[in-house]
């Protein structure tokens, strides 16, 4: 019998968003080893998520230690309108935009000259180019991109997340959309020439 | 049942992303993908970001994710419970040292005590740099007549009046009208009955009586 991937994905979300919703409940009353279990559950998504918003492991590490001790901090402040993932990922979304924007600058200068040689580099790797052409994108569409891509999340958990309206949702993932068209011609399905020629 | 809506193709376009990711679900992903089955622009999108998605999930499939190590959050974590301990401890003492009925009421006779001393210590205001003729202020020696005269009596005749008996106005009129009067000069003690009598005999003086000095105004 063939099983739709979403309703698989969806079974494992529900199975994990419960088991975490029972660890936060037992965090709230200071139990440190559920704490420490739900920080092996986040950790993996977590430390993904924010490897590819930071590029920097150590600084990676901080900013998980930082969401997690948030999530230490405030267990008792989650209410349950929403899910507890999204409750995570508001605070590494807000942990990470504050450390990418204090960032910005150096890792700009640093990165974003090598990057757009990268990008014109037609040796390049697709997910290369797509790392690169990310680094271009201001914190708030790359956000966009990297939850709905990497974290696998609804727009209207984006939304909750990222503590906007969904339509702010939409609107950053058209934008951003339309700038890696423009960065990645060839990965978006145009042909070298196409993209001289619109250029 | 499902109630199909037909979605704009702008519509239609912004949820791309999202049938990709495969988090669209129900009626809002069927309406999306019959759009995106008669539209051309749609397809052609839905292939741009497969290869998004790829990309983005083969990077992350590389992606090298070290083991959870809680020792750094740990240390913080117990930080973060020494300080809690730490303002617990403190918070009962504070507590009893602030709000014991006793502290209090010692605490409000204190601020009392202070208030009055404060009060009693200090001087008063200072004089005001200029006085009113109704102010109380002391006399300096010498003969002084109190004298009420006539709603009638022209400034100018009580200029003439002043002049003619040598008399200043030392404090005065009172709200009840009363002028007390100074002889600019020494007078003995019959000149003096003598000044009361003259003060009594104009027609716009109504009232006149000598002053000892000492006496409350």
């Amino acid at each position: 019998m063939h099983v739709p991937q979403s309703k698989i994905r969806n079974k494992s979300k529900e199975g994990e968003e419960a088991k975490a919703l029972v660890l936060l409940d037992r965090v709230r009353r200071g139990d440190r080893s559920a704490f420490s279990e739900l920080y092996q559950q986040y950790h993996p998504r977590l430390y993904g998520y924010l490897l590819r918003l930071l590029a920097n492991p150590v600084m990676v590490e901080e900013v998980l230690d930082d969401v997690m001790l948030v999530v230490w901090t405030d267990a008792r402040k989650f209410r349950g309108a929403a899910a507890v993932s999204t409750w995570i990922f508001g605070i590494a979304y807000r942990k990470a935009l504050t450390a990418m924007r204090a960032n910005r600058r150096y890792q700009s200068r640093l990165d974003r000259n090598a990057d757009l040689d990268a990008i014109a580099s037609e040796s390049m790797q697709h997910a290369e180019w797509i790392r690169a052409g990310l680094a271009q994108l201001s914190p708030d569409h790359r956000q966009v991109m990297e939850l709905t891509y990497f974290g696998g999340f609804s727009y209207q958990e984006i939304a909750e997340i990222a503590g906007c309206p969904v339509n702010t949702v939409k609107t950053r993932m058209f934008h951003a959309r339309r700038r890696l068209r423009i960065l990645l011609p060839v990965l978006a399905g145009e042909t070298k020439e196409q993209s001289s020629e619109r250029a | 049942m499902n109630a199909r809506r037909h979605l704009s193709h702008e519509q239609a376009a912004e949820l791309l992303p999202w049938l990709v990711n495969d988090s669209l679900a129900g009626e809002e992903k069927e309406n999306v993908l019959v759009h995106a089955r008669d539209c051309v622009i749609c397809r052609r999108d839905l292939d741009e970001l497969q290869r998004y998605r790829n990309s983005v999930a083969g990077a992350a499939e590389s992606m090298v994710i070290p083991a959870p190590d809680m020792r750094n959050m740990n240390v913080r974590i117990d930080g973060l419970i020494d300080r809690q301990n730490r303002r617990r401890q403190w918070m009962p003492r504070l507590r009893d040292m602030v709000f014991s009925p006793w502290r209090v009421a010692f605490a409000v006779q204190t601020i009392l005590v202070i208030v009055l001393a404060s009060v009693l210590i200090w001087p008063g205001s200072e004089d005001p740099a200029f006085t009113t003729l109704t102010q109380p202020q002391e006399l300096p020696d010498g003969h002084y007549v109190r004298v009420v005269f006539s709603p009638e009596l022209a400034a100018s005749e009580f200029s003439d009046l002043l002049d003619e008996l040598s008399l200043t106005v030392a404090d005065g009129p009172s709200e009840r009208g009363v002028f007390t009067l100074g002889y600019s000069g020494t007078l003995a003690e019959d000149e003096y009955a003598q000044l009361l009598e003259d003060l009594r005999k104009e027609a716009n003086v109504l009232f006149a009586q000598p002053v000892v000095l000492g006496d409350i105004r």
